[in-house]
């Protein structure tokens, strides 16, 4: 009896121990390959819509359809703004009209000036022969060889050529200050350049291209809708690059670096792996103990948890060769990260 | 590919060598896939799976046990069962989801 009962207690020993040694083996396996079923496939979204405003007239996409890059997703009435257009270059080829008049102009006041400098010449020459008539007439007025009413005739006209030199040579001065240039003449046509490259680039925007591969969603309007400018329309979920994002838990992050391959399976067929790489570790989430309104005095509850759930943080898988079938954007998802099917 | 070879081992060569080899082989073809199942519209994870195997395994071997005459030399028959449910539960995890 004694016999029996101390192999009885060897047996219960010997599978306690191994029991013990298997949980640990496998506790830091679990550890060092991580997985989640907390995942979901994920992709980049478009909102699309149109800077400028105005009522939808052509919407050639329909509710889920794939688009490629560059095809027509709606167009909004251009007229307006073709009729913009047209006025801006009504009014650029007023600017450049009236550049030309100030051309003109700018002629006529430039040889104006000319004339001027050369009356300045003129009423310099007279001044000088004066000058010298005085000069003459003096000696000759003294021992009243001439009358001396000559003498003072001679005086006055030099002093009248004095004064119109003075005058000329103001008005040579003002003749080239009013010459100026096409400063201002030029700065209107750029003005009303820009403001037609404007009215153009407006008449561009109303016809909306996919700015990338994708599928139309969330499109429930039809043509007629009037949209304000910005006001999105649908969404496109671009299908160029997918994601696989697995909230994993803190502790295991060690061992997780991108560029490690990962196992996923979409759970629209959980039989299909696919394989994926880490791109990235998110670098932050909303923490309940950190939240608060910025700027304001951080928010401490008084109260205190004994035991703290894990924080998880999204990281980033991206999907290669996946079956277009099984990537729907939210869809749920495992994630393996270094071991399953796809990661030999 | 490895658990479906796993299959075709336990299926075509021992099938009739030892009686819970082939519930685990079982679990195996059934769990090619993600590590989470679909019951009526909700996901279960595997470790869940894996603690029902440990369980059935557990309640099995004392069955078996008590048929065959060992559970007589057993003593701490608890933890005895226990033990060896959990490690049918771990070789379980290990080999249908572990690296």
């Amino acid at each position: 009896m004694g016999g029996r009962r101390r192999i009885g207690i060897a047996i219960a020993l010997a599978c306690v121990g191994a029991a013990i040694v298997a949980g640990l083996i496998v506790a830091r396996w679990d550890d060092a390959y991580p997985s989640t079923d907390s995942a979901a496939i994920d992709a980049e979204l478009v909102h699309v819509a149109s800077v400028v405003g105005g009522r939808l007239t052509e919407l050639p996409v329909r509710e889920n359809q794939h688009v490629r890059k560059g095809d027509l997703l709606y167009r909004i009435d251009p007229e307006p703004y073709a009729l913009t257009v047209r006025q801006a270059e009504a009014n650029l080829a007023l600017a450049n009209a009236e550049l030309a008049n100030q051309r003109r102009l700018l002629a006529v006041r430039t040889a104006q000036a000319a004339t001027a400098r050369d009356q300045v010449t003129r009423a310099q020459t007279n001044r000088d022969l004066a000058e010298r008539t005085v000069t003459r007439l003096e000696p000759l007025a003294n021992r009243a060889y001439v009358p001396w009413q000559q003498y003072d005739q001679a005086r006055v006209a030099r002093n009248d050529a004095e004064i119109s030199l003075g005058q000329a040579r103001q008005q040579s001065a003002a003749a080239e200050i009013a010459i100026g240039d096409l400063a201002s003449a030029m700065a209107t046509q750029a003005a009303s350049q820009a403001a037609l490259d404007r009215a153009r680039y407006e008449l561009r925007q109303t016809a909306v291209t996919a700015p990338a591969d994708g599928f139309v969603t969330s499109l429930r309007v039809k043509a007629g809708e009037v949209l304000a400018p910005s006001q999105v329309l649908f969404t496109l979920i671009a299908d160029d690059a997918w994601y696989a994002v697995a909230n994993l838990r803190e502790i295991t992050l060690s061992v997780v670096h991108p560029g490690d391959c990962a196992t996923v399976y979409s759970m629209i067929d959980r039989r299909t792996p696919i394989q994926g790489r880490v791109e990235s570790i998110g670098w932050g989430v909303l923490s309940a103990d950190s939240a608060g309104p910025a700027r304001a005095l951080p928010l401490v509850p008084r109260q205190m948890d004994w035991v703290h759930v894990a924080q998880r943080f999204p990281v980033r898988v991206h999907l290669q060769g996946a079956a277009p079938a099984l990537l729907r954007m939210g869809a749920t998802a495992t994630v393996e990260i270094r071991h399953g099917a796809a990661c030999p | 590919m490895r658990q479906k070879s796993f299959c075709f081992f336990f299926f075509r060569k021992r099938r009739n060598l030892h009686p819970v080899l082939p519930l685990l082989a079982l679990n195996g073809c059934a769990l090619r896939g993600a590590p989470s199942f679909p019951i009526v519209g909700a996901y279960f994870p595997a470790w869940m799976l894996c603690a029902l195997v440990g369980i059935a395994v557990a309640v099995g071997l004392r069955v078996v046990f008590l048929l065959a005459g060992i559970d007589a030399l057993l003593s701490f028959r608890l933890f005895t069962y226990v033990a060896l449910g959990t490690l049918a539960a771990l070789a379980l995890w290990a080999l249908a989801f572990g690296p």
